[in-house]
């Protein structure tokens, strides 16, 4: 009898509604092709850490959910197997099907704290696969739930089992939901882009956490990612899929060194980001935007937390790209807002860019705009696109209705869009698109200052890219100054010409983006230098782990922010 | 929390406040002199003759400044005192609070009646989206919106009172009388609450938390049950108190129809009759309870969300 996942042929296209009721993002998105997977083929034996690798829409997704039988009722798989171990799971029933969910295979998601009932406490999820799959009930499964969370690493886990999930922090709360998804004790885990949305030191210590109960229990994982960093790392096979088919699969390293397929070679060539020269700005330039000894504290810091900035001093110069790196909870957002002048701050001075730039309704606010992280969050899924971007333009005031769609139409251009686009509703875009949209509405107050808060990060490796280069030509033809908030050091590496550190709320470090890189000088800029390091030493058989320094400096991290 | 539920009774004292003002001026703004009308609502014989009334308009202190009448209105309003009705010559109280309670039950069953039905009806139609099911529940509901109560109302005396002798026509006696005015009220707020129960349902259905339930082998139902409706019936707690309210001061039609003696037939018998002081109590209770029913249902609305409650906590 076959051990692990088989997935064999299997089809799936856009069908009459069948019974499955769960409703996801994917039928409120645009109109997709009719077959979505065109015999796709996989296995995960237990013990083995797969990772599926594609462009997003390329159908990664879909096949982890049709393992769980959970597609959304829109979809129809017409043909091909899926089994696991010797159960049949496409002839199952719905109580078989529901034994194997969280029982035989447990499942992160990509966005943790949406995956939680935001009415309910952290334990009441852990207690549904624990009375479940394990038949645990009362005291036991409470002690039980702690344990878990214990073991997925977070600190004082009898006190955030009775918290909500809004006050965990992304981190926290995937390792939380990790906790659920090994509850029932499955052999199987799916994780679809678990990390992604995390930075490098909390993504390696989820990989970790994952990849111990591989080697202790021979749990078998099928890891979705966009990344090929992780994927070097942790995986001993590697599928690549696009378009509902795949393209190429083999042992990790044997792919990543020669890849087949044109579709692996472009995946590869946009993950890895080469920084190119990047010129220093001109010693004579002129500050636009100057933060003095600025602190900001909020009303949450009773447990024992740091104020989310602590005197800080920054200034941002004409036509420079500064980036700013940090872990979740160092206050890189914090930072934002306060530029953009959405909080203010407790003590300190914020000077922004006069409004040399405005029409006589102009607020000096307009001066400097932000991009936000989640683009599908950043537009009112009510409102056509077209009303979306010409609200900020309509409440400036000063423009005909025929100016500002001139003006609509040529930002549009310029962040390389359809102008088709503006009579839909967000949920019918893409990320990339929408989030170019996000761009194109900010452009169109003609800012001195862009700030990008993690404006890339929910996007997958091509897409990500391709953004990264519109940010950089538009930096470059309007002469903006660019602020790149993340905790992704290539895409620091990339872009940025000086690189700021915050750590704790406090800024650590600020040089030039070579000398930061090559020779880091506060404790944690180093630790955040090297947890970036790709970790696979090319020739090396079967998966690599850590490098033992990474791993050294990684066990010397700080417990988690909270 | 604290901040809130003191914000929250600062306005829900100005709005109480401010009806009140408007009802206290009902004498002075109507035609007639406001003397004459104020004496009659505190002296239980008939005046006639001119040197009592001048003598107990000075007594009742009618030639104050407008303001000190207002506070000593209030005061006296506040007591429970509010004054003798014109019609009946005897004290407003002892009329409004047995009407309040005959309407305050109808209106209780009525919501209770709409709730149950549209919670199984808008969850079905949830569950049922865009299928026969679903059509069928959103078309009915809807179309109660346009059955006007005025026309209903004696078409149910006609069939279960008159033809089939199953239920009475009139009166407020005891749950079978209770029915058909009951429904007569219901029908529009059912047809409210079941489209805002199969929106919320569907929102709360489409959160990807739902999926993540799924995945962790939890069934349909008990997903639905605990994941999908708590979260879904959630705008339901308002739109009932809105209703609350509304229904309070709305129930005219069928009260006056089914010859029932709650606050709507009050409150008519007192504009027919030109009854000042009994409209005057009469709206004063409605609108108090009106303000304070809807600030009590903001304040469940908070405690039943974790966020909102840990923002002020």
């Amino acid at each position: 009898m076959p051990e692990g996942l088989l997935i064999e042929q299997l089809r799936l296209s856009e069908g009459t509604p069948s019974t499955a009721p769960a409703r996801t993002r994917a039928d409120r998105s645009a109109p997709a092709p009719r077959t979505l997977l065109a015999g796709v083929d996989l296995t995960v034996a237990p013990g083995e850490f797969v990772a599926l690798v594609g462009a997003s829409g390329s159908g990664k997704t879909l096949t982890a959910m049709s393992a769980l039988g959970l597609l959304p009722p829109n979809l129809r798989i017409d043909s091909g197997t899926i089994r696991l171990g010797g159960t049949d799971l496409r002839a199952a029933g719905e109580a078989e099907l529901n034994r194997v969910r969280g029982g035989r295979i447990g499942m992160l998601f990509q966005q943790p704290k949406r995956m939680f009932n935001p009415r309910q406490t952290i334990i009441s999820h852990l207690l549904e696969p624990l009375r479940l799959h394990a038949g645990l009930r009362g005291r036991e499964a409470r002690a039980r739930a702690v344990d878990l969370l214990a073991e997925a690493g977070l600190s004082d886990p009898g006190h955030w089992a009775r918290a909500y999930p809004h006050q965990l922090s992304g981190g926290m709360a995937q390792r939380a939901m990790l906790a659920v998804a090994l509850a029932g004790q499955p052999e199987l885990l799916l994780a679809d882009e678990p990390t992604s949305a995390l930075d490098k030191v909390l993504e390696r210590q989820i990989l970790e956490l994952i990849d111990r109960q591989r080697r202790q229990r021979g749990l078998g994982i099928l890891y979705i990612t966009h990344d090929f960093a992780t994927v070097s790392a942790f995986a001993d096979r590697v599928v690549v899929m696009e378009a509902g088919q795949v393209k190429e699969s083999g042992p990790a390293a044997a792919v990543l060194d020669a890849p087949q397929s044109e579709c692996t070679r472009q995946l590869l060539a946009s993950s890895a980001l080469v920084p190119g020269p990047k010129p220093a700005p001109a010693a004579s330039a002129r500050t636009v935007l100057a933060l003095e000894g600025v602190t900001k504290r909020f009303a949450a810091a009773k447990r024992g937390l740091r104020p989310a900035l602590e005197q800080v001093s920054l200034t941002v110069l004409e036509g420079e790209i500064l980036g700013v790196l940090g872990q979740s909870g160092s206050g890189k957002s914090t930072l934002a807002r306060l530029a953009v002048g959405l909080e203010s701050p407790d003590s300190g001075r914020i000077t922004r860019p006069t409004g040399a730039r405005q029409g006589p309704g102009g607020s000096a606010g307009t001066a400097v705009q932000l991009v936000f992280q989640e683009p599908h969050d950043a537009f009112d899924p009510r409102m056509r696109l077209c009303a979306s971007l010409e609200a900020p333009l309509a409440q400036r005031g000063g423009l005909t209705t025929e100016e500002r769609q001139n003006r609509i139409h040529r930002v549009l251009q310029e962040v390389e869009l359809e102008p088709g686009l503006l009579d839909r509703y967000p949920g019918q875009c893409s990320g990339g698109q929408l989030q170019r949209l996000t761009i194109a509405r900010a452009l169109l107050l003609e800012p001195t200052v862009l700030i990008c808060d993690e404006a890339t990060s929910a996007l997958d490796a091509v897409t990500q890219r391709k953004v990264l280069d519109l940010l950089l030509r538009l930096q470059r033809d309007h002469r903006m100054s660019l602020v790149m908030i993340s905790h992704d050091m290539n895409v620091i590496r990339y872009a940025s010409q000086r690189v700021a550190v915050l750590f704790e709320g406090a800024l650590v470090e600020l040089a030039a983006t070579e000398d930061f890189f090559t020779d880091p000088q506060h404790p944690h800029s180093r630790q955040l230098v090297a947890a970036s390091l790709p970790s696979r030493r090319a020739g090396t058989t079967g998966p690599q782990r850590l490098v033992p320094e990474t791993q050294e400096l990684l066990d010397a991290l700080p417990p988690l922010p909270a | 929390m604290m901040l809130f539920l003191a914000r929250r009774t600062a306005t829900l004292g100005v709005s109480v406040l401010l009806a009140s003002f408007l009802v206290f001026l009902i004498p002075y703004v109507t035609p007639g002199d406001p003397a004459r009308k104020i004496i009659r609502s505190r002296v239980s014989g008939e005046v006639v003759d001119e040197a009592t009334v001048q003598a107990l308009t000075l007594q009742l202190g009618i030639g104050d400044p407008l303001w000190t009448q207002y506070l000593r209105w209030l005061g006296r309003f506040g007591s429970g005192d509010m004054g003798l009705s014109y019609t009946s010559r005897t004290p407003v109280v002892e009329q409004v609070l047995p009407a309040l309670w005959i309407t305050l039950s109808m209106v209780v069953a009525t919501l209770g009646a709409a709730a149950l039905v549209s919670v199984l009806l808008g969850t079905a139609a949830a569950l049922q989206e865009g299928r026969l099911a679903d059509k069928a529940i959103t078309t009915v509901t809807q179309a109660f919106i346009a059955i006007p109560e005025y026309w209903l109302a004696p078409v149910l005396v006609l069939i279960f009172a008159l033809k089939l002798s199953v239920l009475p026509s009139a009166g407020w006696a005891g749950p079978a009388s209770a029915v058909l005015p009951v429904t007569v009220l219901a029908l529009r707020p059912i047809s409210h609450f079941t489209s805002a129960v199969r929106e919320g349902v569907l929102d709360a259905l489409s959160a990807e938390h739902v999926v993540a339930a799924r995945s962790r082998g939890l069934g349909r139902r008990k997903t639905v049950l605990k994941h999908v409706l708590p979260n879904g019936l959630l705008p339901l707690t308002t739109l009932a108190a809105v209703w609350f309210a509304g229904l309070l001061g709305g129930s005219v039609i069928v009260e006056v129809i089914f010859a029932i003696p709650g606050m709507g037939r009050l409150l008519y018998d007192a504009v027919l009759n030109s009854d000042i002081p009994l409209a005057q109590g009469g709206v004063v209770v409605v609108v108090g309870l009106a303000v304070v029913l809807t600030t009590a249902a903001d304040l469940v609305h908070r405690l039943l969300n974790p966020r909102m409650r840990a923002h002020h906590a």
